[in-house]
């Protein structure tokens, strides 16, 4: 028999044995017994001796039983894992014993557990979990790249361009509910089919079929799962589309979509604007490097071909879709989670804490034990199974505290991140969440559990047993350890609540901007201008001019306009020429922001006229073409001179239909941030709705909704009913969206860093609440423990006022420490939360003043409570203390 | 060293349960003892508990079997019997044993000749 053979079986009977070992303890000692007996009974009557002398004659020819029995045991089951058995049962009863310190420190865990599971749960859902597609790692976003950053757009003309080079492509233009993809996008995102087919490369080209695929949502929602539906024909935007294919369930699009329709993109398209998002799937052989020098290839290939379609120092490149998708919350989610992990730090040493404290009353205990016999590895083990036990216990309430609360949060406070699903619906419990929280729950068991089990072992046995009794104090030592937690407390405490104070100045900061414009009663809403009356801007005009009319014809309303977009949330920027000056001009960028508005917006929005006019109803498309520009670009471009009657070049180098003919600047309207508050403002320039070419109005139309704003005299949401409903029937019935008031509009620009704000100000305040708990604990400990002390020193006549002094002093030297330490480690830290503050220096030293300050004061009130007490000790009965 | 020495007594004292087990057929933990006692005489002394252990061993090796039965002045005790298996162990371990006590003999009787 093979060794390795022969030791299994030993293991099966191991196992056999730990499942059966009571009955063959049992067994086993009977047998012992009948042997004794025997060779006894053979005593007595061989050699005829006495009874008694029988049974010691046995006992002596059989050997030590008591060893015998051990040496069965250790080969019959798992002695090892029989006394782990008896840890956890003696654990269980021990905590039991002591609900108060249980409840203590089970509830600081699963707080401390459950906010990390929490931010654990984000972090998986959106930085971990692979996106929904078919070997996501392969797939690249194709961006334009310049040497400060990269831009996710990209103009047909390069599409094609870069379709050809090897990459497979598909892409995807910014739209709402309709995608229009290229027959490429299908095969790049793997996306399954259920019913029909999807359009082929044929179909994609210019001038093909109109065909439409369409999402299973809508299949099974819209048209109750028919399976005759393909073939069908419906109308979108008033054109006639076939269906011809119905994806699979599982299908997610980014931007979510229903419908998806050729792209068709013109090799021959000479249309400069950026508007469409290209990906690829990099073939298997090829690596991230490769598809990037690939596309610097193609770039270069393009700039040969076209070299007036490109600018100087533009490039192309290959960036892991994922990236695109995350990359905007990333710092902060990692920030987050670094903040957690710092409460999770201090609330494990409060629980070392806690348990220090107790080991000193349970030093008896332990000591009687290990005379007993018990291992010091044995009792390390023990003291150790009763951390896991709580931190367990704790992880499992904080499985579900974090989880409920983050639901609750995000239920309450609602943020956009990317991947979460509508109101985190997508953050689910799954394996690597469930994983994560128990490796945290047993790393924080060692954490704080070791510390005080060995610290519990390395005591003088006979010391302790000769002590007398319950009021065995610890040891120096000990002091030392529990003093040089509640400083780490501290030190964690004070970086938790820099971050959060810095948060805190940057949301008072953003609230305190002037973001140019005035978003108090005014109500927005979206509409989708489809239809082919809308391929030219006279339809919109016209739709504009009614809207106007009945809009503001109700009461209570005081201005109405309608735009390509809402203060805040952004729109196109287009190149452009100032007239009479070369492209030498010095400061000419080439691209700036431009907004299609109508008369009254600047009304709406309260935007200030600096100089000259702004636009009129009679700016229309029988009148001279004008223009507004905002300060911003009127300093960029003229300096001290004054731009009104100088003229603009929009769309100067577009495709043919997007040429505009040289527009006089008629005024300079103030200031607007446009892109987020905490950006300043852009140049931008503002053309009459009327003006607009058609070829932009028929793109535009095709890609986003447009807006409507309407500035109310009474609360913007009472006269949402009227309103929504004259401006359907002044459109001709088109569908409102999206109907917000400004300010929400303004709240929602700013949610994402609020709720960080929000979560990193609980988070300190956690801390802030443990260290002080940390710093109590402490000094109410050392307070009960120098009873004595302090009663001799008041009977020799120390007044109240001096002991007090004495005492808070001691947990303020610890607090100083902590701060001090801090400090030192904030300003290391805070550095990573450049991108999160605004208008605050990450080392502002009034913050890191206000901070150290707050938690001195807070450690120096969480002292003063044992201190008072030291000082109402009364001598004689703390003489008599025991 | 003490641990080596034990283990080739181990080894012999299994040895010496398999082929007691063999002759006599199914015994008693006392009755292996006795007849061991009986061959051995005074040469080997032995503390009668670690047949015991021996015991557990060899059934955990499955090379033996045990069951309750009646003992000769009635009452209830533990019959080892031997095992196929474990009749194959035996007749291996006695070849081994043999040819080991062979060479270590002639090793030994090497070592005396030159000595002398």
């Amino acid at each position: 028999m093979s060794r390795r053979e022969s030791r299994l079986r030993a293991f099966a009977a191991k196992v056999r044995g730990f499942l059966r070992r009571h009955r063959q303890d049992w067994e086993f000692d009977h047998e012992i017994q009948e042997h004794l007996q025997l060779l006894a009974e053979r005593f007595v009557v061989a050699q005829g001796m006495s009874r008694e002398d029988a049974a010691a004659a046995a006992r002596r020819q059989f050997g030590n039983t008591t060893l015998l029995k051990e040496d069965r045991r250790e080969m019959q089951t798992f002695l090892r894992l029989a006394a782990l058995w008896q840890d956890w049962r003696y654990a269980l009863r021990v905590l039991w014993r002591s609900p108060g310190f249980s409840a203590t420190a089970i509830v600081t865990l699963a707080l401390a557990i459950g906010a990390n599971t929490a931010i654990f749960s984000v972090v998986n859902a959106v930085l971990l979990q692979p996106l929904p597609y078919p070997q996501p790692d392969r797939l690249v976003a194709l961006m334009r790249s310049y040497p400060e950053r990269n831009y996710w757009s990209i103009s047909v003309p390069k599409f094609v361009v870069y379709r050809e080079h090897n990459l497979t492509g598909g892409d995807r233009p910014k739209q709402v509910k309709e995608i229009h993809a290229s027959a490429g996008y299908f095969d790049v995102f793997g996306a399954p089919i259920t019913l029909g087919r999807l359009y082929t490369d044929e179909e994609d080209r210019p001038g093909g079929p109109h065909v439409a695929v369409i999402s299973n949502g809508l299949w099974r929602g819209r048209f109750g799962a028919d399976p005759t539906l393909v073939g069908r024909t419906v109308r979108l935007s008033g054109d006639p589309y076939q269906i011809i294919g119905v994806l699979g369930p599982g299908f997610k699009s980014d931007p979510p979509a229903d419908i998806w329709l050729p792209l068709q993109a013109d090799p021959d398209s000479t249309d400069q604007g950026q508007y469409l998002r290209a990906a690829a799937r990099m073939r298997p052989e090829v690596t991230l490097g490769q598809a990037q020098a690939a596309m610097k290839l193609a770039s270069e290939e393009f700039r040969r071909k076209f070299p007036d379609w490109m600018d100087s120092h533009e490039s192309a490149t290959a960036v892991p879709l994922r990236d695109t998708v995350v990359s905007g919350v990333r710092p902060a989610l990692l920030i987050l989670l670094g903040a957690v992990g710092f409460v999770l730090l201090i609330a494990c040493a409060n629980v070392a804490n806690l348990l220090l404290a107790r080991a000193t009353l349970r030093r008896r205990e332990l000591a009687i034990r290990a005379s007993m016999g018990a291992g010091r590895w044995r009792i390390v083990s023990q003291l150790l199974t009763e951390s896991l036990l709580l931190s367990l216990t704790g992880g499992a309430l904080g499985l579900f505290i974090g989880f409920v609360g983050l639901h609750a949060l995000l239920a309450i406070e609602p943020v956009s991140l990317p991947r979460i699903g509508e109101h985190g619906a997508e953050l689910t419990l799954d394996s690597r969440v469930l994983l994560y929280t128990l490796l945290v729950s047993l790393f924080t068991a060692i954490l704080f559990g070791l510390i005080p089990a060995i610290s519990a072992t390395r005591e003088d046995l006979n010391a302790t047993l000769r002590e007398s009794g319950a009021r065995s104090g610890g040891g120096f030592r000990q002091n030392k350890t529990r003093s040089l937690l509640v400083v780490t407390q501290m030190a964690m405490a004070l970086i938790l609540l820099v971050g959060a104070a810095l948060m805190i100045r940057t949301f008072e900061a953003l609230r305190s901007v002037r973001p140019g414009f005035d978003g108090h009663n005014v109500l927005t809403m979206e509409m989708a201008l489809s239809g082919s009356r809308f391929e030219k801007t006279a339809g919109v005009a016209q739709t504009l001019r009614e809207v106007e009319q009945r809009v503001g014809a109700v009461p209570g309303v005081e201005a109405v306009a309608g735009a390509c977009c809402l203060p805040l949330t952004g729109g196109p920027d287009l190149p452009f020429a100032i007239v009479g000056r070369g492209p030498a001009f010095s400061s000419y960028s080439g691209d700036e922001q431009w907004r299609n508005v109508s008369a009254q917006y600047f009304q709406v929005f309260h935007i200030p006229v600096l100089r000259g006019r702004v636009f009129t109803p009679r700016d229309d498309a029988g009148s001279a073409p004008v223009a507004l520009i905002n300060e911003a670009m009127a300093k960029q471009f003229w300096q001290n001179e004054d731009p009104i009657g100088a003229q603009l070049l929009i769309g100067h180098g577009l495709a043919p239909e997007f040429e505009d003919a040289p527009r006089q600047i008629v005024g300079v309207v103030g200031d607007i941030r446009d892109y987020g508050l905490n950006n300043e403002p852009a140049p931008i320039m503002y053309v009459p709705e009327a003006q607009v070419p058609d070829g932009i109005s028929a793109l535009d139309n095709r890609l986003v909704p447009f807006v409507w704003a309407v500035r109310t005299k009474v609360a913007p949401f009472s006269l949402i009913a009227e309103i929504q409903q004259e401006v359907r029937a002044a459109s001709g019935g088109l569908a409102v969206a999206h109907v917000r008031s400004m300010e929400q509009v303004v709240g929602e620009s700013t949610a994402r860093g609020d709720f960080n704000t929000m979560l990193i100000a609980i988070f300190a305040a956690v801390a802030l609440l443990l260290a002080a708990i940390g710093v109590y604990g402490l000094m109410a400990y050392a307070v009960q423990q120098r009873t004595q002390e302090i009663g001799i020193r008041m009977a020799l006549g120390a007044n109240p006022e001096k002991v007090r002094k004495m005492v808070v002093w001691q947990g303020m030297r610890l607090a100083v420490i902590g701060v001090a330490i801090g400090v030192v480690a904030a300003l290391g830290l805070t550095r990573f939360m450049a991108g999160l503050v605004y208008h605050v220096k990450t080392w502002d030293p009034s913050v890191f003043a206000a901070v150290a300050v707050l938690l001195s004061a807070v450690a120096s009130l969480a002292a003063y409570i044992p201190a008072r007490r030291a000082s109402q000790v009364d001598p004689v009965v703390a003489l008599r203390y025991q | 060293m003490d641990v080596k020495k034990s283990e080739v007594l181990q080894g012999t004292l299994d040895l010496m349960i398999l082929k007691t087990l063999e002759a006599l057929g199914p015994l008693h933990g006392f009755g292996i003892a006795r007849r061991i006692e009986q061959v051995s005489r005074d040469v080997l002394q032995l503390n009668e508990g670690t047949v015991y252990t021996s015991l557990l061993r060899l059934q955990q090796q499955g090379w033996i079997t045990a069951e309750w039965g009646t003992s000769e002045n009635n009452r209830k005790a533990k019959f080892y019997s031997i095992t196929k298996r474990g009749q194959k162990q035996l007749e291996l371990e006695t070849k081994n044993w043999e040819r080991i006590s062979g060479v270590i003999g002639r090793v030994l009787r090497l070592e005396a000749e030159r000595e002398s």
